[in-house]
């Protein structure tokens, strides 16, 4: 091929990004220009915000988000496990059983401490 | 030149994305324009291109609707449906609004029209009737707007940082004050919400005064679904009248409240079956469309639970109609009433007290209004002075919505957001239907 694979899927992404940019200028004078500041307010029926949207608040899923970064790290350590299992057999599934029956101590201990409920 | 000639005609042969605004009497009319497959009604200005407002609206709304207006991309234009020259003092704020004086279907050719004639470059789009006051400075104490109290100091573009307070996990956290409304689209027609959020949580909300009691226009516009109610006060009016019109307004709330979670095609089926009520279709229609709601897994999550009224709260729902009767309160004027007695009539309860207990409250009574309508002959109702609307008891100068107006801080407070929503949805408060009612005892005062 002339191209070959990298060629082909660089001209790809410029045709895509020529494609964008024209459906965009031919869009341009119904568009006015950029919004104007009552066009970007966010909308809670109307009336405008009395403070700015820069604001602290509890972010109540980063218990949920914390288990699952665990969880998902967990199923990364899957995999090169999975290629010393073929090699090593019975030893290692031993070795994951008792990786996963740590994992699961803090599970069930976060699920008495309710750390799993919403809010 | 093609490409923008090919774009121009395929976004003016697609549905017209409007934002519809009711004003007195005319909730009903607009509502109609989501079964019609030329309109895509929007929530939001943001997604709309034609404003389309109906009838009077109160002059307070002046400076919200033009917000509305302003907030809208361009290009964009003003459609106002003003049958028998109700539009009101508004409309004048507006440089070149569209005025259609007939029906709903010259209403839908004029937004179509008005669409095509926008994106062929035919009509200026609507500048705006606010002058944009742009972005403030950032005022701080230092040289450049650094400084001061708060987060990170200073007024952050004309607007304030956040106060801080404690919140429900004893954490101290910023609490943001909003209003909410009165064109919030999940919310009842008119009403406002002084809210205090943190994160999405309400600490604590006052609904603010009803603007429909106030407003400025003498010849008082009766929504046609309202009308029979209102008669009813003064007459014996046909119970077979009465009862379909109680179908038909618990659908068309049912309509509305299935579009607020997100379920609009199932919305557009309870709007359908209104057309069908005086019909042997209309029951087997009507349990389709209660098995299909009680199907939803996301309606089940997003309604079980939620706003239920305790112990306390239930004792101040005397008149509520529905929502009494689904907090397991035998309250309903009609057991008064000899006819509706010798109708057979019988009390249906509920014992949830919560948003589900609601909607299965009303889906139940539908199926009941049109078994009484089809009982009832021209048999007529014999109390006058009061009346069970769809909502509760009503007399001249009190409606449930005023009743239910009160409960809303104690209800509301502690709840997420959604959660929020979700209660004041599901106890339907009807502000149009309370500034009649207080209107109409104030005229009785007059005259006497």
């Amino acid at each position: 091929m002339l191209l070959g694979p990298l060629g082909v899927a660089l001209a790809v992404f410029i045709a895509a990004l020529m494609a964008v940019l024209l459906v965009e200028r031919a869009g341009e004078p119904a568009a006015h220009g950029a919004p104007s500041p009552t066009e970007r307010v966010p909308f809670a029926g109307v009336l405008p915000p009395q403070v700015h949207a820069w604001s602290r608040y509890h972010a109540r899923y980063y218990v949920m988000a914390l288990v699952f970064l665990v969880f998902d790290m967990e199923m990364v350590y899957m995999y090169p496990w999975a290629v010393v299992f073929l090699r090593e057999g019975g030893i290692a599934m031993v070795e994951m059983a008792m990786f996963i029956a740590i994992l699961l101590l803090g599970v069930l201990y976060a699920w008495r401490e309710r750390s799993l409920e919403w809010s | 030149m093609v490409l923008r000639r090919l774009l121009t005609r395929l976004a003016a042969g697609a549905p017209v994305p409007v934002l519809p605004v009711a004003g007195l009497g005319m909730r009903d009319a607009l509502r109609e324009l989501r079964i019609r497959p030329e309109l895509r009604p929007v929530d939001v200005p943001a997604a709309a291109s034609v404003l389309v407002a109906a009838g009077s609206l109160p002059e307070e709304f002046g400076d919200p609707l033009a917000l509305l207006h302003d907030g809208m991309p361009h290009p964009r234009a003003v459609v106002w449906w003003n049958p028998g020259n109700s539009a009101g003092p508004l409309l004048r704020r507006f440089a070149d609004p569209t005025v259609v004086d007939g029906s709903a279907d010259e209403l839908v050719s004029a937004v179509v029209r008005v669409r095509r004639e926008l994106y062929s470059g035919h009509r200026p789009s609507s500048e705006p009737v606010l002058a944009e006051t742009g972005r403030a400075p950032w005022e701080g104490v230092g040289p450049y707007g650094q400084g001061g109290s708060g987060m990170t100091g200073g007024v952050p573009y004309g607007r304030p940082l956040a106060e801080v307070a404690p919140d429900r996990d004893g954490l101290r956290l910023d609490v943001v004050p909003l209003t909410v409304g009165p064109f919030f689209p999940q919310f009842p027609p008119g009403l406002r919400l002084e809210a205090t959020f943190s994160g999405d949580v309400v600490v604590d909300c006052l609904p603010l005064v009803n603007p429909f009691v106030d407003i400025a226009h003498h010849a008082l516009p009766v929504r046609p679904g309202l009308d029979v109610f209102f008669r009813a006060l003064f007459e014996p009016v046909p119970i077979a009248e009465l009862e379909l019109a109680r179908a038909r307004d618990h659908l068309v709330w049912l309509a509305d409240a299935l579009s607020a979670h997100g379920l609009p095609a199932l919305g557009v089926r309870a709007l359908r079956l209104t057309h069908e009520l005086e019909g042997t279709a209309a029951v087997p229609g009507v349990r389709r469309l209660s098995r299909a709601i009680e199907w939803s897994q996301v309606l089940r999550w997003s309604t079980r639970g939620v706003g239920r009224f305790d112990a306390a709260g239930r004792t101040s729902l005397g008149g509520c109609g529905p929502v009494a009767r689904a907090a397991g309160l035998p309250d309903d004027a009609r057991m008064e009433d000899a006819t509706y007695r010798a109708l057979g009539f019988e009390l249906i309860v509920q014992d949830g007290a919560d948003a589900a207990a609601r909607w299965r409250q009303r889906l139940a009574e539908v199926v009941q209004s049109l078994a009484l309508a089809k009982r009832a002959g021209a048999q007529r109702s014999e109390v006058t002075g009061q009346v069970e609307s769809p909502r509760g008891l009503l007399t001249a100068g009190s409606a449930p919505a005023s009743r239910l107006l009160p409960l809303l801080p104690g209800l509301l407070e502690g709840l997420e957001w959604g959660d929020a929503v979700a209660t004041i949805v599901s106890l339907d408060i009807d502000l149009e239907e309370a500034g009649l009612a207080e209107r109409l005892a104030s005229a009785q005062a007059g005259a006497t």
